[in-house]
């Protein structure tokens, strides 16, 4: 009896060895181990081994029957993994070919230049504050100190709507603006479009300009430099020089225009600083106290600065952009880029 | 202003190079855009700011380096050795606008060319050379900074010279052969019978010097400088005399020039200089200003020495005397722009040295700063225009009028009814826009033109439309354009493009958490530029808020656009405000499965999905959770005018799982609910 079971045992293990697919592993397992395998058989037939011998018996056959059954599950185990390897290899993709993806759009490069500057002025703790684009005479002149007869309106070319009414040539007209309605102390940066007529085909009609002002009692003009030069520090680099010299703006006394050391040449001199090592980068100064009287402000009680600057010309520095034409011109590849 | 090097060391007597002169200057505020090396000379380019007129001449220039650099400044002597006769005879009708007008006859001149070397500095000063009479006349304005003028005293009337307005409406035949017409009130030198010079801009053609001029009178006068400047505007003329009057001279320079031309005239073309006639009506009076020491610490954050103050303002020519705690300093008569204690300070701090002063933060008081909700939609909007893949373009706020007749849009309406621009440079300049939708379209013909085949774009920006208030009501609009790939692509959609731009709105509303919105397409509301079969306005409780759909053909054609183009425009973003929703509410997560059945109807081509949705939604049952169309078709089998849509209905109970019996009973009620109110025919 035994014996007959180590045959059955050699038998099966010669035949699942033998076995080439899952398919012969399947029938191979109905054979020996299905509802009327011989495993099967041989346990139902149990009961004709006398009494001393079947625990033995038992014990082997059961022993056999795991054997094999484990012997069939590692064979069918390694065919299965065969195949689904064969399945995965005809699957295979071109792994180079593109992506499907809506690609996100990109704001303006004007937009993320703006964005910046005001979140740092905002860390300054000043509020962002907008004025219209279409401007009384009064704000954007009069009011800052240029009345109609003033020389000084030759800087800056204007479109006319009537005789009162402009548009805008600077974002200073939001100052007298703001302090008509607010009491000081004020901290305030008003960005925003701005206009300007001129012929010259390397001039735009329309560009960017941001105005930072800040009144109370006791400002001083180092206190403008220190401010302006944490602002330059955080947009182009802690290792960006900055330098004050003296300037006429009609609405602030003293006058101040600060450049920065070239970025782009680290001040050895370029074509974009024209060899000077230096570029102009704002306007600023301590506000005039005649602005303060035009506000209603008591002009011996508070001092302030304002500054001012032009939003591409950082933009153009940023992103080494030479054309000041490219930004409005809004060709995809040009904005896809920032 | 252009300045010679060499001039200004006559001047001056520094010893700096031309490149470190111009620093020098540059850092005092008067900044060097330029040096330009002309035969054996420097000619420095020197950005003269509007305050600073007394800069407008070499000497003015020479005066202030001597302060920038502290050395000597060279003034020259002027004297007229041999006098004969009394001046002309000069009446000033009007001595609020001529304050002073000094002048002199040099009678025997031989007007010629000018010798080389005065030829050489006019022009390399920028100066158009003349007879030697005339040029005399600019180079002692470029050396004075004095507009002088001489006319032919021969021609004048009585020899006389007159100083007033004009009582009529005149027409004057300038010197450089313009016919001027002059309004009422316009400042003018005459004879006794006529006009012969625009005061301070330009002299008549009548009374020119010439080659027969034997006689000249000479004059240098101190007009008022907002009358020189409107007259020089308002005949849009502009000369270097007018330039200088219009900044402001010093007015006890006058006589000073007056005989320095004299001088070089009789040395250069000969004559007899006559004695002086002087009208100086209004008197410079030197202006005292009171500064108080600490006030220019307090303003610069510096600790300035009581000494250095003196040095400096004695420097520039300011008279400083201290009465207590305070300083009282006087300006000299050239230095009409510092008027306050502002001004004084300012000269203090350019002459300190900007790069002096520390650089410190101030100290605040803290306050909260006040949401800018108007900023914070427009960010919002941009951030998810762009993750819905659009690029952000601007573009100039004007728009050329006509451009609306390429967008149908009827000659009543609003966004006809343009604010003006008085003075435009190109025809693209001539009014501010009032809808950004011909822009967009143009940067959309643009980029089809350069070869892009795809094309997102939107635009944020303010358009003007007429108010009731003296400004008009700017406002800001949405508009984007969107244009899809129709060529080979190697993962393609095959939806209309107006499911595209739809989309972007639906992704809008959500991230704005706008919610009550739906899209209306009667056709009174439609915009005569939109496609009228594949295009909707959107709309919250009755109001239009903007409109969404393709552009009509015409217009297309008409923009020279090959490819459809979708579009959606908010006509005024900050409405949207008011309808969205700020808080967000957690509901909890459902406990209980749902159960998914599809459903398709074959129904009338006009049938809208909507339609079919509310009528599904409308059912009284508390487990329909969604209702989402899955497809559309249209063709074989179904008949022509009909259409299949199918939907798949999602049921859940929030307290317990739900049997299929359960759901399959309300199916069949949807269903049968269905062919009964919409006459839908149950697709198998």
């Amino acid at each position: 009896m035994l014996n007959d079971i180590q045959t059955i045992k050699n038998l099966a293990r010669e035949e699942i060895e033998k076995a080439h697919s899952l398919k012969t592993v399947h029938e191979l397992k109905i054979k020996y181990l299905g509802k009327k395998g011989i495993f099967t058989h041989k346990i139902k037939s149990l009961g004709l081994i006398p009494q001393e011998d079947r625990r033995e018996y038992g014990r082997i056959l059961n022993e056999t029957k795991n054997y094999i059954e484990e012997l069939l599950a590692k064979y069918e185990n390694s065919f299965k993994t065969l195949e689904l390897n064969k399945t995965l290899q005809t699957q295979r993709i071109d792994v180079t070919a593109p992506g499907y993806c809506i690609p996100a759009g990109h704001v303006h490069p004007t937009t993320q230049v703006l964005d910046e500057i005001i979140s740092i002025f905002t860390s300054l703790s000043f509020n962002v504050e907008e004025g219209p684009e279409v401007e009384l005479d009064f704000y954007n002149f009069e009011a800052l100190n240029m009345h109609k007869d003033h020389p000084a309106r030759d800087m800056q070319d204007t479109f006319y709507i009537t005789e009162d009414i402009v548009l805008r040539t600077h974002t200073s007209s939001v100052q007298v603006r703001i302090m008509e309605k607010t009491a000081p102390p004020l901290r305030v940066i008003a960005p925003g479009k701005v206009y300007r007529c001129d012929a010259d085909v390397t001039h735009i009609p329309m560009f960017h300009q941001l105005e930072g002002f800040m009144v109370d009692k006791h400002v001083k003009m180092s206190d403008l430099k220190g401010v302006l030069e944490v602002f330059i520090h955080m947009i182009f680099g802690p290792d960006t020089k900055l330098r004050f010299r003296p300037s006429f703006f009609p609405f602030t006394e003293p006058s101040a225009e600060i450049d920065i050391s070239c970025v782009i040449c680290k001040g050895v001199g370029c074509n974009v600083c024209k060899n000077t090592g230096w570029l102009e980068i704002l306007g600023a100064g301590m506000i005039n106290p005649r602005i303060f009287e035009m506000a209603g402000y008591a002009p011996d009680q508070y001092t302030g600065f304002a500054f001012g600057m032009g939003i591409e010309r950082i933009a153009m520095l940023k992103y080494g952009i030479d054309d000041i034409r490219l930004f409005y011109e809004n060709d995809k590849r040009f904005l896809e880029q920032f | 202003m252009k300045a010679s090097y060499n001039w200004l060391k006559e001047i001056a007597d520094f010893s700096l190079l031309p490149k470190e002169l111009a620093h020098a200057l540059t850092m005092a505020g008067f900044e060097v855009e330029g040096l330009e090396e002309i035969e054996g000379d420097i000619i420095l380019d020197i950005n003269v700011t509007p305050n600073r007129p007394d800069c407008l001449s070499i000497t003015g220039l020479g005066r202030e380096i001597s302060a920038i650099l502290e050395v000597p400044f060279k003034n020259k002597a002027v004297n007229i050795q041999k006098q004969e006769g009394k001046g002309p005879e000069v009446e000033i009708k009007n001595s609020q606008l001529c304050n002073r007008y000094a002048s002199r006859i040099i009678s025997g001149v031989k007007v010629a060319p000018s010798p080389e070397w005065l030829v050489k500095r006019l022009e390399t000063h920028g100066f158009r050379t003349s007879y030697n009479i005339v040029d005399v006349t600019n180079y002692v304005l470029l050396e004075m900074g004095q507009p002088l003028h001489a006319f032919d005293l021969d021609k004048l009337a009585d020899k006389r010279i007159v100083v007033k307005i004009s009582d009529s409406e005149e027409t004057f035949h300038t010197l450089d052969n313009e016919d001027r017409k002059l309004s009422k009130d316009t400042l003018l030198i005459w004879d006794s019978e006529k006009p012969v010079a625009l005061a301070g801009i330009m002299g008549g053609l009548n009374t020119e010097v010439s080659l027969s001029t034997v006689n000249v009178l000479l004059e240098s006068a101190c007009f008022h400088p907002a009358s020189i400047r409107r007259t020089s505007k308002s005949l849009n003329v502009s000369s270097e005399s007018s330039y200088r009057f219009e900044r402001g001279i010093d007015i006890e320079n006058v006589v000073k020039a007056l005989d320095m031309a004299a001088q070089m005239i009789i040395e250069i073309s000969g004559g007899r200089v006559s004695g002086l006639t002087d009208n100086y009506p209004r008197h410079h009076a030197s202006k005292q200003i009171i500064v108080q020491h600490e006030k220019i610490n307090a303003l610069l954050g510096i600790r300035i020495e009581e000494s250095f103050l003196q040095n400096i303002m004695s420097r520039l020519g300011f008279e400083i005397k201290r009465a207590g705690e305070k300083f009282i300093v006087i300006p000299p008569s050239f230095r009409q722009d510092v008027q306050l204690d502002i001004d004084v300070i300012e000269e203090i701090a350019r002459l300190y040295g900007y790069e002096k002063i520390p650089a410190t933060l101030p100290s605040i008081r803290m306050q909260p700063s006040p949401r800018n909700e108007r900023r914070d939609l427009i960010k919002s909007v941009k951030n998810s225009m762009a993750k819905s893949g659009f690029s952000e373009a601007i573009n100039y706020s004007f728009i050329n009028p006509e451009i609306l007749n390429n967008l149908n849009i009827p000659s009543e309406d609003k966004r006809r009814n343009f604010i003006l621009i008085k003075n435009p440079l190109r025809k693209e300049e001539l009014a501010m826009r009032t809808n950004l939708i011909p822009a967009l379209l143009n940067n959309v013909s643009l980029n089809l033109n350069r070869g892009e085949k795809i094309i997102h774009l939107f635009e944020v920006s303010s358009i003007f439309l007429h108010s009731d208030q003296k400004l008009p009501n700017e406002i800001i609009q949405l508009t984007a354009v969107c244009v899809k790939d129709k060529t080979a692509s190697l993962w393609k959609t095959k939806h209309d493009g107006f499911y595209d731009i739809k989309g972007v709105l639906e992704n809008l509303f959500n991230e704005l958490k706008i919610r009550e919105y739906y899209l209306e397409s009667d056709k009174a509301l439609l915009e005569p530029y939109l496609h009228p079969g594949k295009s909707c306005s959107i709309m919250i409780s009755d109001e239009k808020l903007g409109s969404l759909g393709m552009i009509h053909p015409r217009v297309l054609e008409a923009f020279d656009i090959r490819a459809d183009v979708g579009i959606l425009e908010i006509s005024n973003l900050e409405r949207l405000q008011e309808y969205r929703h700020y808080k967000t509410e957690f509901v909890s997560l459902p406990k209980f499965p749902y159960v998914e059945r599809d459903i398709a109807v074959i129904v009338p081509m006009d049938m809208t999905a909507e339609k079919i949705k509310r009528e599904i939604s409308s059912i009284d049952s508390d487990i329909i959770e969604t209702v989402n169309l899955f497809d559309i078709y249209t063709g074989k089998p179904i008949a022509e005018d009909k259409k299949s849509l199918a939907f798949s209905i999602r049921y859940r109970a929030s307290d317990r799982t739900l049997t299929d019996e359960e759901v399959d009973a309300l199916h069949f009620i949807i269903i049968e609910r269905l062919k009964d109110t919409l006459n839908a025919e149950l697709r198998s």
